[in-house]
């Protein structure tokens, strides 16, 4: 149980790419690819596999209050060690990664024709990265994670993208690596504040340095720590991605290949979201309260903005890529509100914003694969020939839209129960801006509503208008296979919220309390109780 | 605290109803399987509703002091907020319960005659029997936002079912239409559950213990704990109760089609007549006017809220009554009666009569439920013909319909004895004389009011005579091509065709529809089967008595009982007591049974009758002999309202969203700055490859230059350090 204890974490990290290698060998040796989506699809199951020992009610907290912990020293010269582990936080995104991974492979499977060596050892190495940034404490590893996540989308678009793939591949990386840049001198500039102020030498340890500050041994003075704190925000910001840095997104998401478009909704996304929640909140609490008017503003202008803009797209899938800025725009806003219903609805949307508009992606891509178009005016009538599919379209559309009882309603209406109680903004008792704040976030609601309802009747209602539509096969037992688990997840997360929830609650409630009670003050991550109990489901 | 675990019976037989129909019947496609599940669990349903709010634990929930609670589970709780999935019928829930699950049986085997031979039979019930398990779901649930479930759900059924005919385009246009303005009423809803959970600290509607926590319930906490706002516009906008209020009946406004978000309601006709029937008339949109009245405690704290649902209540009831008068379709005039229908209910709970308002729900979903099935009925009988000016003399060749619709004209205009008549003129009372929450000298006041609402009366009597005239007196139009039909008919003649070949072949036509066709040259109405009247007969005979339940004092003493006025009774205890000195007069005055206040009462309620045997006498006169009369174009237009909507509301704002935002602001501006770093970079680049041109004698002369410089620098910054 030991060994597992501490080296679970390690194995997540590590299985992908030990996939990734037999895959090359392969390759090497056998010169036939056609295997290889069965060894993908194999070893992503295993690690989703793995993984469910997350649940495993024998975890104890590490050192540092972290489940599946392990430090061991990695660079001794810079004082970086291989830190890591989870917490109620980091928890369900490890899961949500290892989860939709087997999904995404079987999106591709007749969907890749060329190269596929290289875009299967891109998609397990993927897996690595992603996996590496969630479980993360130190700043270094977590920034090479960071960083390595990055290569493979790069290439995942840049070859197997649509036909404007260089200029998306080239636009994503530049706007995300400009902003991590950016981090790197903060991580660095933390390491240097760190060894000068304790003496100890320096630390990029993500504890130690919140543990400096607790105690007092590191105080950041308030200007640099404003800078430190613009540096982390706008690489996370460009990742989330927050207006204004959206505009990478749909070029990147209407460019990718399926399995791209939906690991990058699903996962890549929430790097952004994580990163602030983990890294913002955790090392500059004083400057996360004191600038979250402009993230609380910027969030409700990218819900609104992303809606209204959504809803003029002709393209399906750079629709619901602007649906995402939309939904994503909630997830800053609840974290910004510094409140326990805000802060757990903000992770439960980007849990359920992943199951959602990954499902979105996938039903994109199957359609496209059919007809090689992804214009809303190439179709109508749909719901005749591909009954099935309407359906499931429609589900998945109504648990984007909010609807109770599925999954993204919960989280939404969290979110802006936490805005509306919020007191981040009270700034002048005369107006009440959490609650405007509130009601203009609220509309994107009502728009939700508009984009999606009007695409899904242009695109399946009606009588076919192309004969080419007429003969659409309906999906396929295997396409209907990998969208079941997310339906279920959909109905399960909207109806049984509370065992997700229940995991979360003391990370979220450390969190919001060292922000807003006393910045470095208290907090005890080894006061967590474990983010494993009793009775829940897997 | 009761609680009976049957409770739950109730919404999940439905649910269970619509999933077997969904999984299963869509494999059988059998029309008697389909129909047996879906009616059958309505039935029980049914069943259910009625032993629990009559007979279980003493009684009945009806009777009982205390809501019957079922706890099944608890749904979302972070921090001090808590939303249980928890049931609760008190007496307010339990007669909507009722007659929900009673009207709603008799719609459900109406409709399997309606539908019959549709490709969409098992569909069409699966919409169906989950409408119910979402409309109970809203009458039930024991909290805010489990209500707010159901209210979410029955948009979404409306939605399904508005669109059930996917291939006709108005239909799936009106569904989106209906879906969007709920949304925007659900924003209210949305706003006013945060708003009270602020400022009350809880969203259950009862006093409960789960899980040995105590929550409390917030109209007690606003009742005991909280004071009435005072009556300016500053309140609405202050946070507090009238906030509230006012967001809730936003809310209201667009699932009861009120104005401003009353378009979508007449366009839902687009569905099949049952879904109009149950979903449009009798059940789903009479949400508003129970959510108003469940929240009653918190709207009398609310004055100006209240005097905004009075007054909107009472202008919508009017502006959709102008329209109906104009429409030709016959079941547009039902609808824009129903919008009208529904204003008075507001009215009513405007004014405080919220007993009243119910009743008046109630009375509606009889009469109205009838007057839908009817016309679904004719339009059964007419092969499709929804359009007034083609009909005419039906009584001769459906004797049955006209009998029952004519008890539900009779009904909705205010014929004593009548269902109608009891409830509307409570509510003109009411609007007089009764309660008052709004302080004297506003303007539009009560006496205002309850002119606009008489005016109303009179005109309900008129265009409910106008569409029995054109319906079932006078001469035969089967086959009259109208003026602005004929050239229309003209062009379509290949089309009408190509249908005809598609019938025959019957496969590529699953759109089942409603959809116009010519009448044939030998078309004689026929009445509808026995599943059909059956229901209609039932119908009938409870708006005929349905509201003797509630007879107040003033009309019972007539014939010498004293206290007949159950239904008020019933559902005082839900009813908050207000406290303020205004309310407390206003109530003693109500009760009182003074011979002048019973007088008054009388006196208007006479003149009630007059007024609904002059709109009568009216319709007939000017409709019994010219029955196409044109009326003022306007009117038939529907006062524009939509193309107002549509030019100044959606197509600015989808310009805006294409033009600014996106070709704008995304590809124009942001894009252009990144695109535009880039294009720097290329150039700076460029420009400084012209350095780096390969000869040493160039570089030689730019080394030569930087170090001259160099040093030109350190002479200037020495000169400098010696001066």
């Amino acid at each position: 149980m030991d060994f597992l204890n501490e080296n679970l974490l390690t194995i997540l990290i590590l299985l992908p790419v030990i996939g990734a290698v037999l895959t090359l060998a392969h390759q090497m040796f056998w010169k036939q690819e056609g295997q290889l989506k069965w060894l993908t699809l194999g070893f992503t199951t295993l690690n989703f596999v793995v993984s469910l020992a997350l649940f495993s009610k024998s975890a104890v907290a590490g050192p540092s209050g972290y489940f599946f912990e392990k430090n061991v020293p990695w660079i001794k010269a810079i004082g970086t060690n291989y830190h890591i582990g989870v917490d109620g936080l980091s928890f369900w995104l490890v899961i949500l990664t290892t989860f939709i991974m087997p999904i995404a492979v079987l999106s591709t499977w007749h969907a890749v024709d060329k190269k596929r060596t290289a875009f299967y050892i891109f998609l397990l190495l993927l897996e690595s990265a992603m996996i590496g940034v969630f479980v993360s404490l130190d700043l270094l590893v977590f920034y090479l994670f960071f960083e390595a996540s990055l290569v493979p989308m790069f290439f995942l678009i840049g070859i197997w993208g649509g036909d404007n793939r260089i200029y998306a591949a080239v636009k994503f990386f530049i706007f995300t690596a400009f902003g991590s840049l950016l981090m790197l001198v903060a991580i660095i500039a933390l390491f240097f504040l760190y060894a000068d102020q304790t003496g100890l030498g320096g630390s990029f340890d993500l504890i130690a340095i919140m543990n400096a500050m607790k105690v007092g041994t590191l105080v950041i003075p308030p200007q640099t720590g404003t800078l430190l704190f613009l540096a982390f925000a706008l690489a996370f910001a460009i990742k989330v991605p927050l207006f204004p840095f959206h505009t990478w997104l749909p070029d990147a998401h209407t460019e990718a290949p399926t399995a791209g478009s939906v690991i990058l909704a699903a996962v890549l996304l929430k790097m952004g979201t994580y990163g602030l929640m983990r890294f913002n909140f955790g090392l500059f609490p004083d400057q996360s309260k004191e600038w979250a008017w402009l993230f609380i503003a910027l969030a409700i202008v990218g819900i609104i903005y992303g809606a209204l803009v959504a809803m003029v797209q002709p393209d399906v899938k750079r629709l619901v890529a602007y649906s995402s800025v939309a939904h994503m725009g909630f997830v800053i806003l609840g974290m910004f509100s510094f409140t326990e219903q805000g802060m757990q609805g903000a992770l439960y949307t980007m849990l359920s914003h992943g199951v959602t508009t990954g499902a979105l992606f996938l039903l994109v891509g199957f359609i496209y694969e059919r007809r090689h178009t992804r214009e809303i005016t190439a179709f109508g009538g749909l719901s005749s020939p591909m009954p099935i599919y309407a359906t499931i379209f429609v589900i998945t559309t109504m648990a984007s839209i909010g609807l109770p009882f599925l999954n993204g309603f919960v989280g939404e209406f969290l979110i802006m129960v936490g805005m509306f109680q919020s007191q981040v903004l009270a700034i002048t008792t005369s107006v009440n801006w959490n609650i405007i704040a509130t009601m203009f976030a609220g509309t994107g609601v009502i728009f939700a509503a508009v984009y999606l309802l009007w695409m899904v009747q242009r695109v399946f209602f009606g009588k076919v208008t192309v004969d080419k539509n007429k003969g659409l096969a309906d999906l396929s037992w295997r396409e209907i296979g990998l969208m079941i688990p997310l339906l279920f997840l959909m109905v399960y997360m909207g109806v049984f919220p509370k065992p997700f929830l229940a995991r979360s609650e003391s990370a979220i409630k450390a969190i919001q309390e060292r922000v807003m009670h006393q910045a470095g003050g208290t907090v005890d991550h080894a006061e967590a109780k474990p983010p494993v109990s009793g009775d829940e489901h897997k | 605290m009761v609680e009976n675990n049957l409770l739950s019976i109730i919404i999940f037989a439905p649910l269970a109803g619509a999933l077997i129909n969904w999984l299963i019947g869509g494999r059988l496609r059998n029309e008697l399987f389909s129909g047996v599940v879906a009616c059958g669990t309505i039935f029980v349903s049914m069943v259910v509703a009625f032993y629990i709010a009559f007979f279980a634990d003493h009684g009945g929930a009806l009777h009982a002091e205390k809501p019957v609670l079922d706890h099944l589970w608890t749904w979302i709780q972070v921090g001090n907020f808590r939303a249980d999935f928890g049931l609760g019928m008190d007496r307010l829930s339990g007669i909507y319960a009722c007659f929900i699950t009673f009207v709603g049986l008799l719609i459900h085997i109406f409709a399997t005659g309606y539908m019959k031979g549709d490709k969409g039979f098992y569909r069409f019930f699966a919409y169906l029997n989950l409408f119910m398990f979402s409309m109970l779901t809203l009458i039930l649930a024991d909290n805010f936002l489990l209500m707010f479930v159901g209210w979410e759900g029955v948009g979404l059924c409306s939605y399904l079912l508005i669109g059930f005919y996917t291939k006709r385009n108005e239909a799936r246009e009106a569904a989106k239409k209906a879906f969007v303005m709920n949304r925007i009423g659900d924003w209210g809803v949305l706003m006013g559950i945060f708003l009270i959970f602020t400022l009350t600290g809880s969203i259950s509607f009862f006093d409960k213990v789960v899980d040995g926590q105590q929550v409390h319930s917030v109209f007690t906490f606003v009742a005991e704990h909280m004071t009435a706002d005072p009556f300016t516009w500053g309140a609405i906008f202050a946070g507090g109760l009238t906030s509230a209020a006012v967001l809730f009946f936003i809310g209201a406004t667009g699932k009861s089609a009120q104005i401003p978000l009353l378009t979508w309601l007449p366009d839902a006709m687009a569905g099949p007549t049952p879904v109009s029937a149950l979903i449009h008339a009798a059940t789903m949109v009479t949400a508003g006017v129970y959510l108003v009245v469940r929240a009653n405690a918190i709207y009398q704290f609310a004055p100006t809220a209240m005097w905004i649902v009075a007054v909107i209540g009472a202008a919508t009831a009017i502006f959709a009554a102008t329209i109906a008068i104009a429409q030709n379709d016959i079941k547009k005039v039902l609808a824009y009666s129903t919008v009208s229908q529904l204003g008075f209910m507001f009215l009513a709970a405007g004014v405080g009569a919220f007993t009243v308002a119910i009743f008046h729900v109630m009375t509606h979903a009889f009469f109205k439920a009838l007057l839908f099935l009817g016309s679904g009925s004719v339009i059964h009988g007419m092969h499709h013909e929804q359009d007034m000016r083609k009909m005419g003399n039906l009584k001769k060749y459906m004797p049955i319909t006209f009998i029952t619709m004519a008890m539900g004209w009779l009904a909705i205009c205010g014929i004593p004895i009548w269902a109608g008549f009891f409830s509307k003129d409570e509510i003109l009372y009411k609007t007089f004389a009764a309660d008052r929450y709004f302080p004297a000298g506003v303007f539009p006041g009560e006496e205002f009011l309850w002119g606009i609402a008489a005016i109303t009366a009179i005109l309900t009597a008129v265009y409910m005579t106008r569409m029995m005239v054109m319906t079932f007196w006078g001469t035969e139009r089967f086959h009259e091509v109208l003026p602005d039909e004929a050239h229309a008919d003209a062009a379509h003649d290949d089309t009408h065709h190509h249908d005809a070949e598609h019938d025959a072949v019957h496969d590529d036509h699953d759109d089942e529809d409603e959809h116009h066709h010519a009448l044939p040259a030998g078309f004689r109405p026929h009445e509808s089967p026995w599943v059909m009247t059956m229901p209609l007969i039932i119908l009938a005979f409870l708006s005929t008595v349905g509201g003797l339940v509630g007879v107040p004092y003033a009309m019972s003493s007539l014939v010498g009982i004293k206290e007949a006025n159950t239904f008020e009774h019933v559902l005082e205890p839900v009813i908050a007591e207000n406290k303020t000195e205004t309310a407390i007069k206003a109530k003693e005055n109500a009760e009182s049974h003074e011979p002048e206040v019973v007088q008054k009462e009388r006196m208007l309620a006479g003149l009630s009758v007059v007024m609904a045997v002059f709109g009568i006498v009216l319709g007939f006169a000017l409709f019994l002999k010219s029955p196409l009369r044109k009326m003022p174009k306007i009117l038939e237009q529907k006062w524009r309202l939509d193309e107002l909507y549509n030019g100044y509301i959606v197509d600015p704002i989808t310009r805006l969203s294409r033009e600014r935002l996106w070709k704008g602001f995304d590809v124009g501006f942001i894009d252009g700055i990144v695109n535009g770093i880039g294009h720097f970079v290329m150039e700076a680049g460029n420009l400084v490859r012209g350095l780096q041109v390969g000869f040493v004698r160039s570089y030689a002369a730019i080394i030569l230059l930087g170090a001259l410089a160099v040093i030109g620098y350190f002479i200037y910054y020495g000169l400098k350090l010696v001066a």
